[in-house]
């Protein structure tokens, strides 16, 4: 897997900041904000300074019941084609249902939604990733997102639901750990059993991102400084694999460069003295 | 005018629907050869269609579902549109102020979001001039004209807000 180190989610708003900050190795961008033939000058100067970019998809909704839309996938390739981007990602998720097959009008969520753990769920999802492997020049890696609600009857752990769909598609990971405590306080699953089920090996990056508990509710605001938990997390993941890359997001509520600084600097501290650990 | 309530009230049913086949007892468990998906995604709609339609229009919740986080999921999602459109259209706040976030969610809990968020911005504003909202004269002017600047592609000539307003309604009520 290649190495892509340090990065943030680089956003039009903090676009100067990450400019400045020192010790940034990538960046990732939301595909669906940018325009394949107008860049931003920001970005178009990251990379003129050889910094690799990833485009990251929200709508494609691999999750859901139909098959991606052709359009959405095109649009995604367009992008990474753009960027010169080494991998694409997504999320396990749905963002849309109703339509025909329902009696339903269209519906759109508008965020991402859990997929329920089922066999039903799965086939359909590996059926979609591998429509979208073909469609795309580049891997695919896809994301575990944060749930607020539990599907009922789930047939399968978050880590057997991730291992049948690497097995079954060849797709890479990308572990977000503030989701993974958000699951904890919101499901109450253990991140370290959560981790131990999952298939490391086809880890491609990592998220990081702050969030804020509500009465007895996580929330992935993402507008919030990164907490002590979800770096733990990231060090209970550092234990069992080396992670290729980490990101820091943030999308609100936009600190000054320093506390961004600062968050990476942490980040990057749980990552080497894992390594540390390791080479001890 | 009160919005027409969505016709997903109702809801797809929860999958109980006797029409909608069962899953085969012996599943593929390779995937390798695996029979046509059909069947899956026909369950898999119904049972995320009734899940979103609890969430963004006001269905009843499904079963098995915890009511609460329901709601709170409900919360996140309208909030989280909200701040889309903040961002797709700054200009609705800036003419606003602190009365856009509440406007905005009154306006969402009726209309789920169809299609995209410029769609959801334009319709928002039409909504709120359809309703002689907001109450201050030059918001409402101001408002008139930033929808009448992107709402079509024969926008009524410049003229007396009233006329931009009625246009406006009638958008709204068209879809």
């Amino acid at each position: 897997m290649e190495r892509l180190g340090t990065g943030i989610g680089w956003r039009p708003e903090i676009a100067a900041e990450i400019a400045g900050l020192p010790g940034v190795d990538w960046v990732e961008v939301v595909a669906e904000n940018l325009c394949p033939g107008h860049l931003p000058p920001a970005l178009e100067e990251l990379r003129g300074r050889g910094m690799t970019v990833v485009p990251h998809g929200v709508s494609l909704g691999l999750g859901g019941a139909e098959r991606p839309d052709p359009g959405r996938l095109a649009a995604l390739a367009e992008r990474a084609v753009a960027l010169d981007a080494p991998l694409v990602t997504e999320h396990i998720a749905f963002v849309r249902a109703g339509g025909p097959p329902t009696g339903s009008p269209p519906l759109e969520a508008g965020h991402l939604l859990p997929v329920p753990r089922t066999r039903d769920a799965l086939d359909v999802l590996c059926e979609n990733v591998r429509i979208a492997q073909d469609a795309l020049p580049v891997p695919l890696a896809l994301e575990n997102i944060a749930a607020l609600v539990n599907w009922p009857a789930e047939e399968m752990t978050e880590g057997q639901f991730l291992t049948g769909l690497v097995e079954r598609t060849g797709v890479r990971l990308l572990i977000d750990v503030a989701n993974l405590h958000t699951n904890h306080v919101n499901r109450g699953e253990d991140p370290a059993v959560a981790l131990d089920g999952m298939p490391l090996e086809a880890l491609a990056y990592v998220h990081v991102a702050g969030g804020v508990e509500r009465d007895g509710v996580w929330h992935d605001s993402h507008a919030h400084p990164v907490t002590r938990p979800v770096l733990d997390v990231l060090a209970a993941l550092c234990a069992r694999a080396t992670p290729p890359g980490v990101l820091l997001e943030r999308d609100e509520d936009f600190p000054e460069a320093g506390e961004l600084a600062g968050e990476l600097g942490a980040i990057r501290a749980v990552v080497e003295e894992a390594r540390g650990a390791e080479a001890a | 005018m009160v919005p027409k309530r969505p016709e997903t009230a109702n809801g797809p049913g929860t999958g109980q629907d006797g029409a909608v086949p069962e899953r085969p007892a012996i599943a593929d468990a390779t995937g390798v050869g695996a029979a046509s998906t059909d069947a899956a995604r026909q369950r898999l709609a119904l049972a995320q269609t009734a899940l979103l339609s609890a969430l963004v229009a006001g269905a009843p919740a499904p079963e098995g579902f915890d009511r609460e986080r329901l709601r709170v999921q409900s919360r996140a999602l309208a909030a989280k549109r909200a701040s889309v459109i903040a961002k797709v259209a700054p200009e609705l706040p800036g003419i606003l102020g602190a009365g856009y976030r509440s406007a905005f969610l009154a306006y969402a809990q009726g209309r789920p979001l169809t299609g995209g968020h410029r769609r959801d911005a334009l319709d928002f504003a039409a909504r709120l001039l359809a309703q002689d909202l907001p109450a201050d004269p030059a918001a409402r002017r101001q408002l008139a004209q930033w929808w009448q600047d992107r709402a079509g592609p024969r926008p009524p000539r410049s003229g007396p807000v009233s006329r931009l307003v009625r246009a406006a309604r009638l958008a709204f009520r068209r879809r």
